[in-house]
């Protein structure tokens, strides 16, 4: 085909489409809606996936949990402790810091109770968390105020205590300096010497953190922790680590197999991946649904174009009698096709970014238009238009130009 | 210019054969006027098909300017078409929504020629015929005589070798029919080759030839003077 004849095509194609408005955006309509669609819920896939991510980064980095208790189904992370009867020694806490510096970089045994907090005439009702210093790090949270505490506060079991963002905010109503005031937890003044970042997560939020030792010596008396926090020396290296403590462990507590453990492993690996691939699934649902809307939109160009073609069955028995050869006419059909695809695409691709920013304006969810979605869905929908533009424009070229020009 | 030779096309229709030509053989030269005419069914649209190269006969051979076009393929037929038939029909078969101007540079585009000449050829074709000032019409804006002389100018517009003209006053009153056979007698004193496909004998007579078909067989081939005596 010549370059000139592409251009008279084109024009031929527009004059067409524009010739009957509102049956070309009916046509059209149902590629936009499926390119809208399919960028739109890939966008909301991407969000979930990227929200998923944002909040397990907020637990930590390359975190494992070693908890006290039977292992559950799923084993995911509850950050309330405070009912687990505790298991973890201080020999089980020596032998996994023996993991240092190979497995392991850090770790910090965590117990926790129900109490009260009250500062003044406010009170509170909090969890008591008692943990080691490197906590913070591990958990990946930071102290906005003063400072997490020390060995020697952990050494010298001092009633230092650092506040949740929460418990900082109902009992000084974000007022005033904290750092050096007196807190009551459970009758017992505790110095407050830092506030921690808030997490968006109440658990922590509405948390008071002490040392261990001080934990263990004032608000509750038993010698075992309910977990410990352990942060792996490297991701490639989580599995080998989460291995290695549950065979140190497993021969503390002199028991054969994890299946009757007393303990369980909880690893931000397994919590990722589950997540991801729930997020997956789902990225992989909206889109396949939005996909099969494309393909309907496919066939609504498909059902047009071949409605165009009967009617319009004389003027191609008039072009082919004034020389347009099979090809001149499938050319025309399917430039035809691609531009009511085409055109419908890129109003889609409007409608995908619309609906995307609208869901998070509006919806407060989660959405991230990908580009990749975008070039995708488009290319989707050119295809579409070349498919489903095919059959009709083939329909046509194969027409006898003595009978559609005798065609009324 | 054309040479016709025991050209035949017949058409299964259940078990029986239809003959609608049957061994008809003729020659046309260059600059002639010749009417075809015959009954409805005389077999008269089967040859206007077979020489406008919309259909390829059966049996026989066909030598259009020179070149054989008898066996053909689809695409083949519609260069044919487009460089060597000038086709003007009765119900003039131009493209509504396209100009006047439009319509008569379609035969040029799927030659490829380009924008700027076929405006060119199409300008001049649309004054040949006395449209000057009417290109940018639409088809329902103008008259049934302006539209044929819309269509007579697309045909002329590829420079064919010959014109074929199926009734082209069938569709007009009188007074315009006689003004559209004033323009093929006008197309004819420049040289155009004319054939005119009616069953009226009125018009065959203001040819210089008459083919009489009848029964797929040719019935006379005479000077129309002496095919009217």
């Amino acid at each position: 085909m010549k370059a000139g004849a592409l251009v008279e095509n084109i024009r031929m194609s527009v004059r067409s489409i524009a010739s009957n408005k509102v049956r070309s955006f009916l046509t059209a309509l149902g590629v936009m809606i499926g390119t809208g669609a399919v960028i739109a819920m890939l966008a909301l896939g991407a969000g979930a996936q990227k929200s998923v991510e944002g909040s397990l980064q907020a637990l930590g980095s390359n975190l494992l949990i070693v908890y006290s208790g039977q292992p559950r189904g799923g084993a995911l992370i509850r950050r309330s402790t405070t009912n687990i009867i505790p298991t973890i020694t201080d020999a089980d806490i020596e032998a996994i810091r023996r993991l240092i510096p190979n497995l392991i970089t850090s770790l910090a045994p965590e117990s926790s109770a129900n109490g009260q907090a009250k500062f003044g005439s406010t009170n509170v009702n909090v969890t008591i968390v008692g943990t080691g210093v490197d906590y913070p790090l591990i958990r990946n949270v930071r102290p906005v105020t003063g400072s997490f505490f020390t060995p020697a506060d952990l050494d010298g079991k001092k009633t230092v205590v650092v506040l949740g963002a929460q418990v900082y905010q109902d009992l000084f109503q974000n007022a005033g300096d904290p750092l050096g005031q007196k807190v009551r937890l459970n009758g017992l003044s505790y110095r407050v010497i830092g506030v921690l970042e808030r997490k968006g997560n109440s658990t922590t939020d509405s948390s008071v953190f002490v040392p261990i030792t001080t934990y263990k010596r004032y608000v509750s008396g038993a010698d075992k922790y309910a977990l410990v926090n352990v942060q792996a020396a490297s991701v490639e290296v989580m599995r080998e680590a989460q291995s290695a403590i549950e065979k140190e462990l497993l021969r503390l507590h002199r028991l054969p197999t994890m299946d009757s453990a007393d303990f369980y492993i909880a690893n931000q690996l397994d919590l990722l991946n589950t997540l991801q691939g729930v997020a997956g699934t789902f990225t992989l649902l909206l889109g396949g649904i939005a996909a099969i809307s494309l393909i309907v939109g496919g066939i609504g160009i498909m059902n047009i174009m071949l409605v165009s073609v009967t009617e319009r069955t004389r003027e191609i028995g008039i072009r082919m009698a004034l020389g347009a050869k099979t090809g001149d006419i499938i050319a025309q059909f399917m430039t035809e096709a691609i531009i009511l695809s085409v055109g419908g695409g890129l109003i889609g691709i409007g409608i995908g970014y619309g609906t995307s920013w609208a869901f998070s304006k509006f919806g407060g969810i989660a959405s991230e238009v990908n580009l990749l979605a975008v070039i995708l869905s488009f290319g989707f929908s050119v295809l579409i238009g070349l498919f489903f533009g095919g059959y009709p424009a083939y329909h046509a070229s194969r027409l006898d130009p003595i009978q559609a020009l005798r065609y009324e | 210019m054309i040479t016709v030779k025991n050209l035949s096309r017949h058409y299964q229709m259940g078990p029986t054969i239809v003959k609608a030509l049957d061994d008809v053989s003729f020659t046309i030269e260059g600059g002639e006027f010749v009417a075809i005419v015959g009954p409805s069914g005389s077999g008269k649209s089967t040859l206007m098909n077979i020489l406008g190269c919309l259909d390829s006969p059966t049996l026989g051979s066909y030598v259009l300017a020179g070149e054989e076009v008898s066996h053909l393929k689809p695409n083949q037929l519609a260069e044919i078409r487009n460089r060597r038939i000038g086709f003007v029909f009765q119900s003039f078969n131009l493209l509504p929504r396209e100009t006047a101007l439009e319509n008569v540079e379609l035969p040029l585009i799927y030659q490829g020629v380009p924008l700027k000449e076929r405006k060119k050829i199409a300008l001049a074709m649309l004054e040949r015929v006395g449209l000057e000032g009417r290109e940018k019409h639409i088809p329902s804006e103008l008259s049934g005589g302006q539209r044929q002389r819309v269509a007579i100018a697309r045909a002329l517009a590829a420079s064919p070798s010959i014109l074929l003209a199926d009734e082209p006053t069938g569709a007009l009153d009188t007074k315009t029919g006689v003004e559209i056979m004033e323009l093929f007698h006008a197309l004819h004193k420049e040289g155009s080759t004319i054939i005119l496909v009616t069953h009226d004998p009125g018009i065959a007579r203001q040819a210089e030839r008459v083919i009489q078909i009848q029964d797929g067989r040719i019935l006379k081939d005479l000077p129309s003077k002496e095919w009217a005596a």
